[in-house]
């Protein structure tokens, strides 16, 4: 083991302990904590200066726009001379005004990095402030945060920080969330238990016979290609076809190989290929986005959609009377639920712009501080729920959160774990990223293929997938190693990763 | 009786140099310098730039870009996803351009006729869509020709000419050509006012020396109509067909591409390469997608050339119908 790696891995925290959030949970029970949602400021001795300030935040907005709303309306309420300018956008267009606000020089004070983009490559072009300059206090307040939020080589590099993981990342976007009037027409109770491939199917269409027309058994955003690969994915992940995302594609990281060819894959395909066959999905789903589906479920379009956790407090909210439940996604092969995986870190990072004026960088310090307080945290809990859910497990057990989403939270920390890094192992992979080019089709283009018929050979599709993508990510090492990085196929292989298990800073020492 | 003098103009001076030439026409040229300044910055530097970026490799992200030669070019012109979109946006134009504007000319002629008073409001009608925001065109649209309750469909199945609905944006076979409808009716507007205009040249009196010689609607339009409105049809045809081949945000809202690049035409593929892996953990390629931008531009280039030399020759038919005109006018 390198110098390199340990480094890499040293303030690597046991993700595990993140687990203790379904004790505290279950501790707690399903109970409502009576919690003042009112968002109490919390001073955290910045110096804010008392000029006339415009301080700029951009994030990918959802519900987290929920909670800034409000806390930044209190904020300038407490500063009346802070103007806070809020913008809450698609990630694509993160992706193009952070890196050209960057560029010329009116980039946000705090913003969330475009998903494209590493920590490394940013730290590197010298966008971020290191966190430990602007937070105050700063080693307590890390401190304070449980193991596994802040990763070096994730949200750091040389012992600094420089991303602060606003969310945690313990959640999937594939579960069930059904019609509770249609699927007891249909006589199914996915509370029952996990629901089977076979069931899901049936189910679909007896709700579809049911609706005689005016409703469906199954929606889907099929016009947004990435749901075809997530569903796709998530049947095949939970079934044993274990992977973790890179560049485009996924990769086992168990053996360092592609998937894709794994036969849960076709299985995973062909539930989509029956529910197609049997007439159970909502008319019009191939040209119809993820939002405009979710928007359908409450008209009663359809009796289940495979989505996530984001959909609870927009239903809610937006149509109270909607009866609605949740349950985990239907499994090819029950009872095997392989946990989902997810990277390590947390969600949401936001950074500090580098070239952000000090006044700018003391009101951000001040925030995140906020963030990492406990009244912070039951706030964030309150306002976003399970959507983007809090990192501090008390605080979810605090929080006014509505049953729906603490199940869902719960079901979480049942279903997800923490996977392996190639970063974290070594930080040099980030360059490989660099050089990654996306594989067109990917998975989920391919998946959309299928459905509509276009790909009469699923099988050969999906071999024909593996071979590019097993050789771009060969090709992109090659690429990366030329321009200097000492990285190789093998940074991708963990022997000892049991999906089961939080991969922790264990887990890395013994590779 | 009184005489007045009319200054004669200066005789062309050729020997006069540019400069002093410059300095004659100085108001001139300072009206034309804010539309000038505006061209350089927003056609002819992007022109360069997106083949200079072309020759790197630069995900828009980092501050070095990566030199790498012709090595995009060689990439894009292998890709399939590059020939399916190429070919996608010439059979959108090939499909667009003859429709649209064979109905944009029956509207304008019928439009033209005199007798038909409620004209302006008509035509007002169907410039509406042309001055609607094409993304909320694009919505509706998937709205009201969505399977499900759609209007359109629902007309269809009420009428008993469909025994199930259609899905006009997810059928692969269908996608392209449901964009190209909507594509028509959007800007339909844009070629009737071009026949219109081309319309209002021809003197009345050419139609009612016709009609006294006893020529029918079918022989006014064969006989003077078509052979008044050529000059104009080809420029007409021309700037049509190169708008066609610009319909990003149509085919964005309607199909996005799909399903499964069905309906991807160039610019969607542009778009796609350079920031539509944003959502995915891979890089924009700003470099492969400026080689494939310059490629399509040279294709576009090509178009646009054949609208040059029709124009030339629309000039030089103008000046010959111009000439007859005033031989008429003078017997």
């Amino acid at each position: 083991m390198s110098a390199k790696h340990k480094l890499s891995r040293r303030d690597f925290l046991k993700t595990a302990s993140m687990g203790g959030l379904g004790a505290l949970l279950a501790a707690q029970g399903l109970s409502l904590a009576a919690q003042d949602a009112v968002i109490n400021i919390v001073s955290s001795g910045a110096n804010i200066t008392s000029d006339p300030v415009t301080f700029r935040w951009v994030d990918s907005g959802d519900q987290k726009a929920v909670f800034w709303n409000a806390f930044f309306a209190e904020y300038m309420e407490a500063h009346p001379n802070v103007s806070i300018q809020y913008d809450a956008l698609p990630w694509n267009e993160i992706a193009q005004v952070v890196p050209l606000g960057i560029r010329n020089g009116t980039a946000h004070d705090v913003f969330q990095r475009p998903l494209s983009v590493t920590l490394a490559q940013a730290v590197n072009e010298g966008w971020l402030a290191a966190l430990d300059d602007v937070i105050p206090d700063f080693e307590n307040w890390k401190a304070s945060f449980p193991g596994g939020v802040f990763v070096e080589g994730i949200t750091g590099f040389n012992g600094k920080t420089y991303a602060f993981p606003a969310t945690s990342n313990k959640r999937y976007g594939t579960h069930l969330l059904y019609n509770v009037a249609y699927l007891e027409e249909a006589g199914v109770d996915p509370q029952a238990g996990p629901m089977s491939a076979d069931d899901f199917v049936a189910t679909a269409k007896k709700v579809t016979e049911n609706g005689a027309g005016r409703y469906f058994g199954f929606i889907m955003g099929g016009n947004q290609v990435n749901r075809w690969g997530a569903i796709v994915r998530e049947f095949a992940r939970m079934a044993g076809a274990i992977s973790m995302g890179v560049g485009n594609f996924d990769v086992d990281l168990s053996t360092g190989e592609i998937p894709y060819t794994n036969p849960l894959y076709l299985e995973a395909i062909a539930v989509l290929l029956r529910l197609r066959d049997d007439g159970s999905v909502f008319p019009g789903t191939l040209s119809m986005n993820a939002p405009e589906a979710r928007a359908r479920m409450p008209q009663g379009a359809a009796g289940m959609i495979l989505q996530g956790p984001w959909n609870i407090p927009i239903w809610l909210r937006e149509n109270p009377d909607f009866d609605f439940n949740i349950a985990g996604q239907p499994l090819l092969d029950p009872p095997t639920l392989v946990p989902v995986t997810v990277g390590p870190g947390g969600s949401n990072e936001i950074q500090v712009n580098a070239a952000a004026s000090d006044e700018a960088k003391a009101i951000a310090g001040d925030i995140f501080h906020y963030l990492g307080t406990y009244e912070g945290q039951v706030a964030w809990a309150t306002l976003v729920g399970a959507a983007d859910p809090a990192i501090f497990a008390e605080a979810i057990a605090a929080a006014d959160m509505q049953p729906l989403e603490r199940n869902a939270l719960l079901m979480f920390n049942e279903q997800v774990r923490v996977g392996p890094s190639q970063i974290v192992r070594n930080p040099d992979t980030a360059a490989v990223n660099l050089e990654l080019r996306p594989v067109t089709p990917n998975l989920a283009e391919t998946v959309q293929g299928i459905y509509t018929g276009q790909i009469g050979d699923a099988a050969a599709a999906l071999a024909d997938l593996e071979g590019r993508a097993d050789a771009e990510l060969d090709r992109a090492i090659a690429a990366a190693v030329e321009k200097g990085a000492e990285v190789s196929r093998d940074d991708y292989v963990f022997p000892n990763w049991d999906p089961y298990q939080d991969y922790g800073e264990d887990k890395y020492a013994e590779l | 009786m009184t005489t007045i003098q009319i200054p004669l103009a200066k005789p062309v001076q050729h020997s006069r140099s540019l400069r002093q030439r410059i300095a004659d026409n100085r108001w001139v040229y300072l009206f034309m310098l804010p539309s000038l300044i505006l061209t350089l910055m927003f056609t002819l530097y992007p022109i360069f730039a997106s083949f200079y970026y072309s020759l790197f490799q630069w995900s828009g992200f980092t501050s070095q870009p990566f030199y790498i030669g012709m090595q995009n070019f060689s990439e894009v012109i292998i890709d399939s996803q590059f020939y399916n979109a190429f070919r996608n946006s010439f059979i959108f134009m090939f499909c667009s351009v003859p429709i649209k504007l064979s109905l944009a000319l029956i509207i304008a002629i019928v439009l033209n006729d005199r007798a038909l008073r409620l004209a302006p409001i008509f035509r007002t009608m169907f410039f509406v869509p042309v001055v609607t925001t094409t993304a909320i065109v694009g919505i509706v649209m998937t709205f009201i020709m969505s399977p499900f309750n759609g209007p359109i469909n629902m007309i269809l199945l009420d009428l008993g000419l469909m025994g199930r609905p259609i899905d006009f944006f997810g059928d692969p076979k269908l996608a392209l050509y449901s964009v190209v409808g909507v594509e028509i009716w959007k800007w339909l507007g844009i070629p009737m006012i071009y026949w219109l205009a081309a319309l209002q040249t021809i003197p009345a009196s050419l139609y009612e020396a016709a009609e006294v010689d006893g020529a029918n609607w079918r022989h006014k339009f064969a006989y003077i109509t078509v052979p008044l409105l050529k000059p104009f049809a080809v420029i007409i045809v021309l700037i049509t067909a190169v708008g066609t081949l610009n319909v990003f945000a149509l085919a964005m809202t309607l199909t996005g591409g799909g399903p499964y690049f069905a309906s991807e035409v160039m610019e969607v593929y542009i778009y796609r390469t350079a920031f539509g892996a944003a959502n995915s953990m891979t890089l924009p390629r700003i470099g492969y997608a400026c080689a494939a931008a310059v490629y399509f531009g040279l294709s576009v280039m090509a178009v646009a050339t054949l609208q040059l030399v029709g124009a030339r020759w629309a000039q030089k038919e103008r000046a010959g119908i111009s000439a007859a005109e005033t031989t008429a006018g003078g017997e």
